[in-house]
């Protein structure tokens, strides 16, 4: 159904026609996020400006019954910015000035179109730091961050995005712009609507200016590596970092098929015969840091890690860090399709999940091998087949996805930590939330938004 | 049914709006443009679009790695008209840079796709008539005597026979490096004094590869590989990264990696140490991962600046300059502000294209900064220069 000729002409009213998109190869381009498997191609794509715009766009749209799916990078892991219903792709990425960066106050006014690492530099530049650092932190937008409560490598230490996310400026699909929370770190008057909109997915509202918190830059960061003759071991290891009163900036896991296929592409001269691999590391004071550091390098010993390393320097950090830098481009080699996923269970259950990740893989017959947060219990089973179009293939890794998030539902866990809903995980939601709270969800849905324009067969829907 | 499988099934409620989704349909079975394993690679996650020059200049994902990327899928698949407007203009506004390559996570070639899709694109009378005329005025060693672009920089070193030949390197020199800048050349002989340089060398087909016809700029540089047996020494980074990709990389060596580990003296400027610049050859560092090596080089005989963009292309990226200068402006502008900015002597280029571009950029400014191939800057530090 392409758009009205009418409705056309007002949306380039408003934005200038040459950022209305409808030349069937510019629809095209949009067809795609980061998520495999799912691709639609939009009526149009409109890059707006300001809030102005959004809002009379967004007005338009109710009266005229058209969805709107807002994106920024198009990074997301969900299918959340993918037109699945048509309609308008509304790309914000024109807005993307970096308003302030208060030091007084510790925090910073942006546009939802800044990138992550745009933001972090900013703020790292005056001595600041933004923690939140999701994988894709080179490319994704602070508006799709706020939108998916992003995590990252440092969530267990210094939380996610909504940790961080102090006020928002917001359109309603009826066109309305609301100003939620603000500067203050304490302020109770009404619902948290900011809250509610971190992590909404572009349902609720869109997102065009946020303020986030900030802390002050710690001083000095180490790094070590132990490995483990299990994933049993690992996790037995930070129970007792834990215990001992140490909470560490990082704690990421590599399985033994991630091992495998990290040395097997990057050759870092990794230990192929250790069942999993513990990246560890603080921040913070020199003296505190090298401690904490130490704490865990014994922690690790004391739970037989078969070696333990510390980085000495920035550059031995680097080496380290690498094998877990290399694990998608490592995992995504192996094969012609790369679903990589995401779920959460609780600290403690990490290793059994791991180990029911890896029934399900062989009942189902897909490689699936995991990596993720061990510090915050997040991982990310990745998929890997051989060929894109095997849709038998496909369909196995599809069932065994379904298997893993009853898994992690099973152990106290989630269909999702970090990547959203979308329309990826629509289907297990009702399984995490329940029909009361799920029906709940849809009244949310229905207030904010009364015909439904927004991101329609995504969540909320 | 889920949206995943109804997306994938071509059933979901938006599926029948527009074209039909591009991943229904196999890639590259519908029309066999593309290397299917090639476009399979991309996992679409992104990775690339901060490094992509034309869509920091947009903003807009069609303008992007991976936005041309679900193009090419589109085309494949049979998404999109073959003769599609947006094809066309995304096709050719594509530095062809590849700065998405060392970004991207899963390997993803696309130069090799860019290639393929300008074969697709640029077919026929569709080329556009300059890169036609290039093409075949390079592809004749004749028709490059004409023009005057093949001078006999190399008249004064003999071609050896033939039985002593593969033992020593041999030099090439791009065609249009010859024409335009036989100083480069010249510098180039010198520098490598026991290297044989054949006087009749024809063009390694790196423009013919990246202006629509793959198949004769392959058949180019085979052709070139023959005529210069053993390893190849270039001193243009374009050349270099085409003939390594059709010849092997051990069959090549860019200028900067052959002198790795020579002594130079120094280029003093009033009385003091240079400073210099690099602007990076694009194909050289995003092809064949050679940057560390002209830096070393000149960390050597000058005082170094790192400029925040050498990395980046110059908006020079072969015929681009000549076939869409608005918007090889566009992109070098922002650069020479780096440049005339970072207090410098000399801006040093490893690729004839970026030399002609940065010389014409900085000449329109007045600048004073000068443009040196690091063949030129190095025979200076040689020879003791002073200014």
């Amino acid at each position: 159904m392409a758009l009205d000729g009418r409705v056309l002409d007002q949306l380039r009213d408003i934005v200038g026609a040459e950022h209305v998109r409808v030349a069937p190869g510019e629809l095209a381009a949009f067809a795609r996020d980061a998520t495999p498997l799912f691709h639609a191609v939009p009526d149009a794509v409109v890059h707006p400006a300001d809030t102005a715009q959004v809002s009379r766009i967004l007005a338009l749209a109710t009266a005229e019954r058209i969805p709107v799916v807002p994106r920024g990078a198009g990074s997301n892991l969900c299918a959340g910015t993918v037109a699945l219903r048509g309609g308008i792709v509304l790309v914000l990425t024109r807005l993307n000035r970096i308003l302030e960066v208060s030091t007084d106050e510790l925090l910073a006014r942006v546009e939802p179109g800044v990138s992550t690492a745009a933001l972090a530099d900013a703020v790292d530049a005056a001595g600041l730091l933004y923690p939140p650092d999701p994988g894709s932190r080179t490319v994704a937008t602070i508006g799709g961050n706020v939108a998916t409560s992003a995590g990252g490598l440092r969530g267990l230490k210094y939380g996610v995005t909504r940790n961080y996310v102090l006020g928002l400026t917001a359109v309603l699909p009826t066109g309305e712009v609301i100003h939620t929370g603000g500067r203050l770190w304490k302020d109770v008057a009404g619902y948290d609507l900011t809250r509610l909109l971190t992590g909404s997915e572009g349902t609720l509202a869109v997102i065009t200016e946020v303020t986030v918190a900030l802390l002050p830059k710690p001083a000095t960061a180490r790094t070590g590596l132990a490995y483990f003759p299990d994933l049993a071991a690992a996790g037995r290891a930070v129970s007792r970092v834990l215990h001992g009163g140490v909470v560490p900036a990082t704690l990421e896991f590599l399985d033994r098929r991630c091992i495998d296929a990290v040395e097997q592409y990057a050759h870092l001269g990794l230990r192929v015969d250790a069942g999993a691999l513990l990246l560890f590391g603080d921040d913070g004071d020199g003296s505190t840091v090298d401690a904490h550091v130490r704490d865990i390098a014994e922690a690790c010993t004391a739970e037989g890690a078969v070696e333990v390393t510390t980085a000495g320097d920035v550059a031995q950090a680097e080496a380290l860090l690498a094998a877990r830098r290399c694990s998608l481009p490592a995992l995504s080699r192996l094969g012609a399709l790369t679903i990589l996923e995401d779920a959460s269970v609780p600290r403690p259950r990490l290793a059994e999940m791991v180990g029911r990740i890896d029934t399900i893989a062989e009942k189902h017959q897909v490689t699936v091998a995991t990596f993720g947060h061990a510090g915050d219990g997040n991982l990310h089973p990745t998929c890997v087949l051989p060929d894109a179009r095997d849709t038998g293939a496909i369909a196995r890794a599809e069932a065994a996805f379904a298997d893993i998030f009853a898994a992690a539902i099973e152990l106290g866990g989630t269909i999702t930590g970090e990547h959203g809903v979308g329309s990826a995980k629509l289907p297990h939601l009702a399984a995490r939330l329940g029909t009361d709270q799920l029906a709940l969800l849809r009244r949310i849905k229905a207030a904010f938004d009364p015909v439904g324009i927004l991101n329609p067969g995504k969540l909320g829907s | 049914m889920s949206e995943r499988q109804a997306a994938r099934h071509g059933t979901a409620a938006g599926a029948g709006i527009g074209p039909s989704p591009a991943a229904t349909t196999p890639a590259g079975t519908a029309t066999g443009i593309f290397d299917r394993d090639l476009l399979d690679r991309c996992i679409s996650c992104g990775f690339c679009l901060p490094a992509c020059p034309t869509y920091k200049l947009t903003g807009d994902e069609a303008s992007s790695p991976r936005g041309r990327i679900t193009l090419m899928r589109a085309l494949a698949g049979g998404g999109l008209d073959p003769d599609d407007a947006t094809l066309r203009e995304q096709s050719s506004f594509c530095l062809g840079c590849r700065a998405c390559e060392p970004v991207c996570p899963a390997g993803v070639q696309y130069g090799q796709l860019l290639e393929q899709w300008r074969v697709h694109q640029w077919r026929g009378r569709r080329r556009p008539v300059l890169a036609r005329m290039l093409t075949l005025a390079a592809g004749r060693r004749g028709a490059l005597r004409v023009l005057g672009l093949l001078r006999r920089a190399a008249h004064r070193r003999p071609q050896p026979a033939t039985d002593s030949g593969p033992a020593r390197p041999q030099l090439m020199l791009g065609c249009f490096e010859r024409g335009l800048f036989p100083g480069v050349s010249r510098a180039a002989a010198g520098l490598v004094p026991d290297a044989c340089v054949p006087t009749d060398q024809g063009c390694c087909g790196a423009l013919h590869a990246h202006n629509g016809d793959l198949a004769g700029g392959e058949r180019l540089a085979r052709e070139l590989g023959e005529a210069l047996p053993g390893r190849i020494v270039t001193t243009s980074g374009g050349c270099a990264a085409h003939l390594s990709a059709v010849l092997g990389r051990d069959r090549v060596v860019e200028l900067s990696e052959y002198l790795a580990g020579s002594s130079f003296g120094e280029v003093r400027v009033g009385g003091r140490r240079a400073r210099v610049a690099l602007q990076d050859s694009c194909h050289l560092r995003n092809g064949m991962d050679v940057w560390r090596e002209p830096r070393r080089l000149l960390r050597q005989v000058a005082d170094y600046v790192e400029l925040p963009s050498a990395a980046a292309c110059c908006g020079a990226a072969g015929t681009y300059a000549l076939l869409r200068p608005k918007d090889s402006r566009r992109v070098l502008d922002p650069k020479l502000d780096e440049i005339e900015a970072a207090g410098i002597d000399y801006l040093i280029v490893v690729n004839p294209g970026c030399q002609r571009q940065l010389i014409g950029g900085l000449r329109r400014r007045r600048s004073r900064v000068r443009v040196l191939h690091l063949a030129e800057l190095l025979s200076m530090a040689a020879s003791g220069h002073r200014a």
